[in-house]
């Protein structure tokens, strides 16, 4: 029968388990970011350099192509740790603009039109919310950087031969969880500047924004007090410092550490998942 | 055994520095019975904050909430299961059409995907924005919104749909259209509602029981049906001359009546005394009516009672006093 002619009747059937109502703002949020032209200029641009590199992995592995070009190309030419510390800043920098240009949407309307009574009095927790749209942008972000990079380091490994992988297995660990953590970092800003600033191009500026005035605060400690710690503080330098731990890269001694740029990294995910969830409440309570 | 849709028990909630809720109790509603209970009181009284604990968005200082059997606070996933909230202002999810929006709510609330949209359909029509329902919701005027927002509250059909002051805004046409639904919604779908309005009408209108809060405690809960099946009548009369014998002479046709003020009269007329009765007994006593009218309905004679602005109705015992936040 008609839906029209049938009138309303309560739904009495099976209902969804909590992870797949989880899911629902997932689905709903990546139908509409995909659906926006700029994402979908920035994702094919943020392809070509994964593709650029995947060239250079076959070229790497096949030395018949460039016999006799000198030992300086082999030595350019090796895939190892240093060659995927290039391929992940290049594709943070894609990550950094996409979360941006997607993260500012999300939860900015929600606190305008005052949605969030309708999420919270369903059976929904505020952290049920913040985790369900970290996972919007993990899996926008991840199309940038984790699936290119596996499919890279899945390349290397599918050429190169078991043997190679058993001796840089590493490597694949290091581009996931690096980037898994950028991730985290970049999506955790992008959510408290869409959760405190509600002009989507003011928050996308200020997603920019965290990353160049923290690093150059940082820059501005070490030079007005003559140290070098304070460059723990600039996020940019904290991750590829992680990543560099990660890839097994030499980092310079005079510089904070990974210890001491994971902390950091750590303690501002903290901060800005409080400072989220303080701003994330179904009423405001005027005390 | 039949049990109570919301059961509070010395609930206390602190907002800040204040007390907002100061330790009140009541059994409200018989679960699967579909029944209506207006929750009433002055500004500031903490009917919203009454409901946002029920929702669980305060965490009580003291005390418990329970609906249907589950603690509104340590099993808030078991309570919002069975819910349906519609709040008393705009909240909507930027750009998305009606269907989209109910959609969406329906999946959250557990409905599978095919079912949700089923119902986004259903529930559309039903609440009569059925030929606008691929709109967006933010083009929606503020009647079409109060629709939409009603639907999205019984979207996935709960058990218990709190409504927050539904008739807001309202023109009279879509007023009595609200009503009727809610009405609908208790008598033909079994889901008992909580509707907190500040217009006595539309609570006396739906509601088969009501709780009144001020500053933080129940003053007075009652139930209507039984209010209504009494048929009683309230009658407002203003006398010149000497009335010092009226209340006995109203007695003596069987009503009672009380005197507010010199030459101000509030009486109760039981169903079997006709209003001329008065004409009579006023003219018997040598007295001149200067206004004879009714008093709106039942219900606001109950709430003036219970906020203090009468001090009680005529016919009731004397002595009432409320316990404090208890009933």
């Amino acid at each position: 029968m008609a839906v029209y002619r049938r009138g309303y009747q309560r739904y009495e059937g099976a209902l969804t388990n909590h992870f797949g109502r989880m899911m629902v703002i997932p689905r709903y949020s990546w139908e509409r970011i995909l659906s926006q032209r700029f994402v979908t200029i920035l994702l094919v641009v943020s392809l070509f350099w994964p593709v650029l590199c995947a060239g250079f992995v076959y070229l790497a592995n096949h030395t018949e192509l460039w016999q006799g070009l000198g030992g300086g190309l082999k030595r350019f030419l090796a895939i190892n740790g240093r060659f995927f510390a290039v391929f992940m800043n290049v594709q943070s920098t894609f990550a950094l603009i996409m979360a941006a240009v997607a993260g500012p949407g999300l939860i900015a309307p929600d606190l305008v039109n005052n949605a969030l009574p309708l999420y919270f009095s369903r059976p929904m927790t505020r952290q049920d919310y913040i985790l369900s749209r970290l996972i919007v942008l993990l899996g926008i972000l991840s199309l940038v950087t984790i699936v290119p990079g596996m499919l890279l380091f899945g390349m290397q490994v599918g050429i190169a031969g078991f043997d190679w992988f058993i001796q840089n297995w590493y490597l694949g660990a290091a581009i996931f969880f690096g980037f898994l953590l950028y991730i985290g970092v970049v999506s955790l800003v992008a959510l408290t500047s869409s959760a405190y600033v509600k002009w989507r191009v003011v928050a996308g500026a200020l997603v920019l924004a965290f990353f160049f005035l923290l690093t150059g605060a940082a820059e501005m400690v070490n030079h007005v007090f003559r140290v070098d710690w304070a460059s723990a503080l600039n996020p940019a330098y904290a991750l590829n410092t992680v990543w560099a731990g990660m890839l097994d890269i030499d980092i310079p001694d005079d510089k904070p550490g990974v210890m001491e740029c994971a902390t950091f990294l750590l303690a501002i995910s903290g901060g800005l998942l409080a400072a989220l969830a303080r701003k994330l409440r179904p009423v405001e309570v005027v005390r | 055994m039949s049990s109570a849709v919301i059961e509070i028990d010395e609930l206390r909630v602190r907002l800040g520095r204040r007390e907002i809720l100061q330790g009140i109790s009541c059994r409200l509603g018989i679960s699967g019975k579909g029944k209506a209970i207006g929750l009433l009181g002055p500004n500031g009284a903490g009917k919203s904050t009454l409901i946002q604990a029920l929702l669980g968005f305060h965490k009580p200082s003291a005390g418990r909430a329970r609906i249907l059997g589950f603690d509104c606070h340590t099993q808030a996933r078991e309570v919002k299961a069975r819910i349906g909230y519609m709040p008393e202002n705009d909240s909507f999810i930027g750009n998305l059409t009606a269907v989209a929006f109910l959609r969406l709510m329906g999946e959250l609330s557990g409905l599978p995907k095919a079912a949700a949209l089923e119902k986004a359909h259903e529930v559309l029509f039903h609440v009569g924005l059925g030929e606008s329902r691929y709109r967006q919701i933010g083009t929606y005027s503020l009647g079409m919104k109060q629709m939409a927002k009603l639907a999205q509250a019984i979207v996935h059909g709960p058990e218990l749909v709190i409504l927050d002051e539904p008739t807001n805004g309202l023109d009279p046409a879509a007023r009595q259209r609200m009503l009727q639904l809610i009405k609908e919604m208790k008598e033909q779908h079994g889901m008992s509602v909580l509707l907190c309005s500040h217009l006595l009408t539309d609570v006396e209108q739906v509601c088969d029981e009501v709780v009144i809060l001020k500053d933080g405690v129940i003053v007075h809960q009652a139930d209507l049906e039984a209010e209504r099946k009494s048929n009683r009548r309230f009658v407002q009369l203003d006398v010149a001359g000497d009335d010092r014998n009226l209340a006995a002479a109203l007695r003596e046709i069987g009503a009672e009546g009380m005197s507010e003020a010199p030459g101000e009269w509030r009486i109760v007329l039981p169903a079997d005394v006709e209003i001329g009765s008065l004409w009579r007994v006023a003219a018997r006593e040598r007295l001149q009516v200067r206004k004879l009218t009714h008093r709106r309905d039942t219900l606001e004679e109950i709430f003036l009672k219970a906020v203090g602005h009468i001090r009680r109705t005529p016919g009731d015992a004397p002595a009432e006093v409320p316990v404090h936040g208890r009933i």
